[in-house]
């Protein structure tokens, strides 16, 4: 395991670990989703670029358009809920559970 | 250059143990801009200039303004900071398992920089260069499929943010 | 909604799941996925009132997440096998995290947890969208990577899912949170058969398409999401009514309709590989979902609604809604168990 190849997995691991453990606000998940897309992004950068795969380094580039996209829907759905709630907060979204 | 490297890679992990340890958006965001930076450096530490610039330009200038500005518009009289208790055993936790789980690593680490680029001095183009321009030549299909996804989210946007009959937008 | 908009969505839903279908690189197909979850967001949001913004918040965030968890799995996989393509990653980290996070997209036992509470904030077209073509493409991964998955964890998602998908089950009275837990039932019998025969688990995958497009397109007929509005469903549609109890009983895998072929060949499959435990588990665990498939055909049918001698039973006005899928599902859900030997000889 090399330090590059240690530092991005423990970076995307912090992420989901943030995303999935403790949440106060949505934008905070939303936060832990894009260091996911970053360290993701890093991670498929390195890839080809230590492999010298010149055809695969527009990799990166359609996954960072993706995780714009998947940004901008986050920030959408925080307008959204921040209408219908009031809040951004994740435990005013309670009104479904069983 | 090597001592650059390294600081820089821990500077993203630690970037993103600032994003994960739940403190307030205001903060997070802020450690998230930590995060790219590093990565930024990681990346021209390995010779992806332009993927650095690209990254740079796009995730600093463009997405994480956007998160920076919602993160400043949540009104909070007291935004938590790595320094309050909640979030400061979080940030201890994470980094002591970080440590484990790199003295566990330890052992099997060998010499990160397996670049073999004999021609780096001569060369006047980084591969990376070449290599995103093939996407408007050889992933023609690709391109037509991320702009296709580009004009779909700004739909989504319009059906999720639209209703001027359902309220005002009110704090964050 | 805009037609416009509304055809864009539809047909990014469709070019999400092809993608998917057709790729053989891990991007290509995270990028499918990602297109299918961006596509179904607005539908689900389509009424703006707070219970379709959050189940369409919580939709986002595990659908995200599981996109994020594949494409990290597949990097893994490259940086220490080299190998981009679907069916050929090896690493055993990277097969067991994308195992789990394909578990998340559908929804399997220990990742449930999302999928009754999306499910129940939606209106019935799009929930009948999210439980069938949303399936689809992280089937066609699960399928594709099914031979080099790690046995013991498909083992215990299929067993799991099979036991909370009946228990979870049995204390609800929406309509659409029991139908939620009767798709991680049927998910779980998928499942649990993937490493043995993958055939098997397409089969069951289609007809638990075939099955629960019935029911929701019934319960769309009927409007009703609630376990009471069904038993006003009588007087109103009697001949609907009967084919509701009977589809549940198929949905329950009753033998002589449709739904018992699966199970049937799933159990002779099990005990064929000398997994006489495991069958009897998950035959066992079809039991419990039968339980409230069963309570709601006796409310169905069985029971009429309490009320008064002198009540007038309600005008019957002719349905505008178009009937032909419904004719079609419900024709396959209750007849097709006599082409099981020709279904047998497929394999």
């Amino acid at each position: 395991m090399t330090p590059v190849h240690f530092s991005f997995s423990s970076a995307f691991t912090l992420g989901l670990m943030g995303l999935a453990f403790h949440r106060t606000h949505l934008l905070s998940a939303l936060l832990c989703l894009e260091g996911m897309m970053l360290s993701l992004y890093i991670a498929l950068s390195l890839w080809c670029l230590q492999l010298e795969a010149t055809m695969f380094s527009a990799a990166p580039m359609l996954l960072l358009a993706f995780s714009a996209c998947e940004a901008s829907a986050g920030l959408a759905l925080l307008v959204a809920t921040a209408r219908t709630h009031g809040t951004d907060h994740l435990q005013n979204l309670n009104l479904l559970q069983c | 250059m090597f001592y650059v490297e390294i600081l820089s890679m821990l500077l993203l992990v630690l970037g993103l143990v600032a994003v994960a340890s739940n403190p307030a958006p205001y903060y997070a965001a802020l450690g998230l801009v930590l995060a790219a930076a590093a990565g930024c450096c990681v990346l021209v530490g390995h010779g992806g200039s332009f993927l650095s610039l690209v990254l740079f330009m796009i995730y600093l200038g463009g997405m994480l303004v956007v998160f920076a500005y919602s993160a400043a518009l949540a009104a909070e009289p007291y935004p938590e900071s790595w320094f309050d208790l909640s979030v400061f055993s979080y940030v201890v936790v994470y980094i002591l398992g970080l440590m484990v789980v790199g003295l566990c690593f330890f052992e099997g680490w060998y010499d990160g920089f397996w670049v073999v680029d004999e021609l780096k001095e001569f060369s006047l183009l980084r591969g990376d260069f070449g290599g995103v321009a093939l996407m408007y030549s050889l992933g023609g299909w690709v391109l037509v499929v991320c702009g296709w996804v580009l004009l779909l989210t700004l739909f989504v946007v319009l059906e999720l943010t639209r209703g001027l009959a359902r309220g005002a937008l009110r704090a964050v | 909604m805009n037609p416009y908009v509304l055809t864009t969505l539809i047909l990014s839903l469709g070019l999400g799941t092809t993608l998917t279908f057709a790729s053989s690189h891990w991007l290509l197909a995270w990028m499918g996925l990602e297109i299918n979850t961006m596509a179904i967001i607005p539908l689900m949001a389509q009424q703006h009132h707070p219970r379709a913004t959050e189940a369409t918040t919580k939709y986002f965030l595990t659908q995200a997440t599981a996109a994020a968890m594949i494409l990290f799995a597949s990097t893994m996989n490259a940086w220490t096998m080299g190998d981009w393509n679907i069916n050929q990653i090896s690493h055993p980290l990277a097969t067991t995290t994308v195992t789990l996070a394909l578990a998340l997209k559908i929804g399997l036992a220990p990742m449930h947890f999302w999928l009754p509470e999306v499910l129940q904030g939606l209106s019935l077209t799009t929930g009948l969208v999210l439980s069938t073509w949303q399936k689809l493409a992280p089937f066609a991964l699960i399928l594709q990577i099914s031979q080099n998955t790690n046995p013991a964890l498909l083992t215990t998602l299929g067993v799991m899912s099979a036991l909370v998908g009946g228990w979870g089950g049995l204390n609800q009275t929406q309509l659409r949170k029991l139908l939620a837990y009767s798709s991680i039932a049927h998910l779980g019998w998928m499942i649990i058969i993937l490493q043995f025969m993958p055939a098997l688990t397409l089969l069951n995958l289609t007809i638990y398409i075939t099955m629960t497009s019935t029911m929701f397109l019934s319960l769309k007929i009927m409007a009703s999401t609630k376990i009471n509005s069904l038993a006003l469903a009588w007087p109103k549609t009697p001949t609907l009514t009967t084919l509701i109890m009977l589809s549940l009983l198929s949905l329950g895998g009753l033998p002589p309709l449709t739904g018992f072929m699966p199970k049937w060949l799933i159990l002779q499959e099990l005990t064929k590989q000398d997994l006489p435990i495991t069958a009897t588990i998950m035959a066992m665990s079809a039991l419990l979902s039968l339980f409230f498939y069963l309570r709601l055909c006796y409310t169905t049918t069985l029971t009429t609604f309490p009320n008064t001698n002198n009540t007038t039973s309600p005008w019957r006005l002719k349905s505008t809604q178009i009937t032909l899928p419904l004719t079609i599902t419900i024709i396959l859900t209750l007849m097709l168990l006599p082409i099981t030997p020709a279904i047998t000889t497929m394999f």
